[in-house]
């Protein structure tokens, strides 16, 4: 049972393919919390790839050495290779060579990353809203 | 890929600490959402895309969080930047009273670099514009940005209308905006 639930996810689900075409995010982008636009259609390329991104919130006490900071194992995301190219996204400071990124309004986050040795930002497909 | 905006411009947003960059730092939405893993970290720019006279302009936001003395901002951080938003508390007088430190600041590391390709003097009279914000109440924020963007792109028309007499575009601004001064306005973030 449990490994069939691994399994299922190694696969694109079924509700994911339905937002891509040709390899691209079929609908807009939005925000999950507020109505803030973050991505035109065709503007980020599908790709799975694996990504532990933390949890919006967290206790406020992460521990000593971050042991208590909860993190997703997060499979499904748009890649956007041109940061231009969103409507409206914030970047956080640098962690390593990573920013996350949140709603530029809202700042609900993190909803992905951005690489800052490749410059390309990884949009996690659970944390938006697609229409 | 072809590029899918006409312009981008790099704003800063400069000020004391405490006066509430960070709610200028286009917080439109009503219900903030109190993250405590990203407000931890602390957002370090912010794109923005607005349209304005049917250009898509790209806006790139950077706050200056974290390093809100004079001294600590050089040279780097205005390297590139397009227009510089001075925010101040209503509240707070000591943080218009420093205005003029930031002022003097950016002359002294801004200058250099943003105004030298121009050959243009940085002006002790400002051209300052000045807009009463209110994130809380999302009084204005929009507006100040939208203003500082218009002010951009006439200038940079005008630059283009200047090397091509014939052709008419752009629009007529207010009087302070046709002088030859720098871009710079002066924005207050009403903490209410």
């Amino acid at each position: 049972m449990f490994e069939k639930a691994i399994m299922s996810e190694n696969h694109v689900s079924s509700s994911v393919e339905d937002l891509i075409e040709d390899g691209k995010n079929a609908k807009t982008v939005h925000c999950m919390h507020c109505p803030s636009k973050i991505l035109s259609p065709k503007n980020g390329s599908y790709q799975k790839i694996e990504f532990l991104l933390p949890e919006p919130r967290q206790k406020k006490d992460l521990g000593e050495h971050n042991e208590d900071l909860k993190e997703e194992l997060l499979s499904d995301f748009w890649v956007v290779e041109d940061m231009y190219r969103f409507e409206n996204m914030g970047f956080s400071h640098s962690v390593g060579s990573v920013k996350y990124l949140a709603c530029a309004d809202c700042e609900i986050g993190p909803i992905g990353l951005y690489r800052t040795d490749t410059k390309c930002s990884y949009v996690a497909i659970a944390r938006v809203k697609h229409s | 890929m072809a590029k899918t905006y006409d312009y981008l411009f790099k704003l800063l947003l400069i000020g004391d600490s405490g006066v509430g960059k960070t709610c200028v730092l286009f917080r439109f939405s009503e219900d903030a959402f109190n993250t405590t893993f990203i407000s931890t970290i602390g957002i370090d720019f912010k794109i923005r895309t607005i349209e304005l006279d049917g250009k898509k302009i790209k806006l790139q936001i950077w706050d200056t969080a974290g390093q809100e003395r004079f001294r600590t901002i050089t040279t780097a951080y205005y390297r590139g930047a397009m227009g510089i938003m001075l925010v101040y508390d209503v509240t707070n007088e000591k943080s218009f009273e420093n205005i003029k430190n930031w002022i003097r600041n950016i002359e002294e590391n801004a200058a250099a670099d943003v105004f030298k390709e121009r050959g243009e003097q940085l002006a002790i009279e400002y051209g300052i514009k000045f807009m009463e914000t209110s994130a809380k109440a999302s009084i204005n924020v929009e507006e100040a940005f939208f203003t500082l963007a218009r002010d951009i792109k006439t200038k940079m028309e005008k630059k283009l209308e200047a090397s091509n007499p014939g052709t008419k575009g752009g629009y007529q601004l207010k009087a302070t905006e046709t002088q030859r001064k720098p871009t710079s306005w002066l924005s207050r973030c009403s903490l209410l």
